[in-house]
């Protein structure tokens, strides 16, 4: 806005060529993926590829539903696991997600508007606890996952997942509440709620964007998490979208144009999250992640 | 320049406050006065989950870390003091991971800030197509970093990948390379990778972070007559220097901690070329399924990550910005 008085044609140009860059930058890379994830196999291999519309099929993902038929020659295994990878995924970040919510916002309140000893050692151990890197905890999470028997189970995977999690949404929780004014409290009290209600009925209907971001950024770190998927699970029924994807990449038998898509397939989720949410995202990392 | 927000009414109201005089806030649990089993009651499913899932291991990895503890011999579980740190300090190989995971890191961050900056500062000016950009951005975000080795490891195809005929159709190369299969070219090849993936959450931190840079500044600025590089340099910068130290803290760990972009793209090879700290534990744990030498590595990454943000939290209090 501020600029706009001042800009200059050349100036617009220069921005709209920064821009163009920038989108080519992105883009570039993935919509080769995309484009291979379209292409008939032989297309693909040919040297230099052959792109156009003779090479145009929809193919490839038809393999993915009928994993199957006579479509799928190769890779038809790491085809047939792709859509169950995908929707274990979808449950174990979704349950990572509502367990962030619930114990972000209780937590979060409690820095945001209570005054307690102990308060600033605590926080920084939550965030401390996220300084951890996950190679270090995945061997003796492993084991005591083992001994409960609760290795190959999504519930159990969900929980550890709050170890990558927790301590951001916290944050993120902390900095929301504390933008939100008193007096909406303050009002609550006078009415005579007890503290249950005016968490119900006010604190979370006012910071439902700051929890939506939370939930959201919950989501997106239990998707793309790899190391402690691959060591916690270890059949179909709790593999997730990256295990399976990464089987496909040390598989050499697979077909190119198939791991494209199935590399398609296990982007959608988290993609279409974040361009249907993309202001609550910015939002709530601006204003809640980082004060300033 | 302090940054952080104007003073929100977050402190309780003090005791002598007519806020704390009415009767019916007395009664309540909320009031700031018995807060403080309140609060722990709030924080307890927190604790209990951060001292079970990270204090417990933590603890277990150190213990394991003192013993010789080699699945290979399973019979064996001897305490060695600190034998496999030792051990560990004198392998060559250490240093050699170490030095890659500093080179790695400290490229992959200084690309990732520069180029988020670079993107944040192009997209905070309006232009035609900026909320197309500004939407395009999140791509890289949402890849899963599987998904987004996948993607590259075919752009870096020896035979047929995107790259060779790109370099070639531009006359830079005559002949297709193995690019992941030259040492130095790989790391490059992994730097680009991880970067590409890393660079649109720190432009949205710092794209954040300048709009809200208050318009009177730089009116001021303009007033006293400064030119459009001054008051970047004495408005912008300074403004932008909490975001900037969230996104060192998040990029370092991020770089540090890579394990599933080397997984599918380079296997910590060619030879050593990209075996960072990271994919050396990973290796001596479940290669090797040594877990004494391997929870040593572990603990060795962990303080190392943990001096790094204590560094970074130094800076951040000391210039009293991070508050609880």
């Amino acid at each position: 806005m501020r600029a706009a008085r001042t800009q200059s044609r050349v100036q617009t140009l220069l921005l709209m060529g920064g821009g163009l860059l920038v989108t080519i930058y992105v883009l570039a890379p993935f919509s080769w993926l995309v484009l291979t994830s379209f292409m008939h196999e032989s297309d693909v291999l040919s040297v230099p590829p052959k792109i156009g519309w003779d090479s145009f099929t929809i193919r490839n993902y038809l393999t993915f539903i009928h994993a199957s038929g006579i479509e799928a020659v190769v890779g038809s295994r790491a085809a047939e696991n792709t859509l169950p990878g995908i929707f274990n995924s979808l449950v174990a970040a979704t349950a990572t997600a509502a367990l962030n919510l619930i114990l972000g916002t209780l937590a979060g309140y409690s820095f945001a508007r209570l005054r307690f000893p102990g308060q600033m050692p605590l926080l920084l151990t939550y965030l401390g606890s996220r300084m951890v890197p996950g190679i270090a905890l995945i061997v003796p999470l492993y084991l005591t996952i083992k001994t409960f028997h609760l290795l190959d189970d999504l519930a159990a995977l969900a929980i550890t997942y709050l170890t990558l999690t927790l301590p951001f949404t916290i944050w993120l929780m902390k900095n929301y509440f504390q933008g939100i004014p008193r007096s909406l409290e303050e009002a609550a009290q006078v009415d005579g709620c007890t503290w249950t209600q005016m968490l119900w009925k006010i604190l979370i209907p006012v910071a439902a964007p700051g929890l939506a971001a939370a939930a959201i950024f919950a989501f997106m770190t239990a998707w793309n998490d790899y190391l402690f998927a691959v060591i916690l699970t270890t059949t179909m029924a709790s593999k997730t979208a990256p295990v399976v994807v990464a089987g496909f990449v040390t598989d050499v038998t697979t077909a190119r144009t198939l791991m494209a898509t199935g590399g398609v397939l296990a982007v959608l989720p988290p993609l279409l999250l974040a361009l249907m949410c993309q202001r609550m995202i910015v939002q709530g990392l601006t204003s809640g992640g980082v004060k300033g | 320049m302090k940054v952080t927000t104007e003073a929100q009414p977050r402190r309780p109201a003090p005791p002598g406050s007519a806020a704390s005089m009415l009767p019916v806030m007395r009664r309540r649990m909320w009031i700031s006065r018995r807060a403080t089993p309140f609060a722990y009651l709030l924080n307890a499913p927190s604790i209990l989950v951060i001292l079970l899932l990270v204090g417990y291991p933590i603890c277990y990895s150190f213990w394991v870390s003192l013993h010789r503890y080699d699945l290979r011999r399973p019979r064996i579980f001897r305490f060695v003091w600190l034998q496999n740190y030792v051990d560990i300090l004198a392998d060559p190989d250490f240093w050699t991971a170490l030095r890659i995971t500093a080179v790695f890191t400290v490229i992959a961050v200084i690309i990732i800030v520069a180029v988020g900056l670079a993107v944040a500062l192009l997209l905070n000016r309006r232009f035609p197509g900026c909320g197309f950009v500004r939407t395009v951005i999140l791509i890289p975000w949402a890849i899963p970093p599987v998904v987004n080795g996948l993607m590259w490891q075919w752009i870096y195809d020896p035979k047929i990948g995107a790259l060779n005929a790109l370099l070639r159709w531009l006359g830079v190369i005559e002949h297709y390379q193995g690019w992941l299969a030259v040492p130095t070219y790989a790391l490059g090849g992994l730097i680009v990778a991880h970067t590409w993936n890393e660079f649109a959450l720190a432009a949205i931190l710092f794209l954040g972070a300048l709009q809200r840079v208050p318009a009177e500044l730089y009116d001021a600025g303009r007033v006293d007559g400064c030119r459009p590089w001054q008051s970047f340099l004495h408005i912008t910068l300074p403004w932008l220097a909490q975001a900037l130290l969230i996104v060192l803290i998040l990029e370092t760990m991020l770089a540090v901690r890579a394990f599933d972009i080397i997984y599918v793209l380079t296997a910590g090879g060619p030879g050593t070329a990209t075996t960072t700290l990271t994919w050396a534990t990973y290796l001596t744990t479940f290669e090797n399924l040594d877990f004494g030498h391997g929870s040593a590595y572990a603990y060795i990454v962990t303080l190392i990550t943990l001096g790094l943000s204590v560094i970074y939290f130094r800076i951040l209090y000391g210039r009293g910005e991070f508050e609880a």
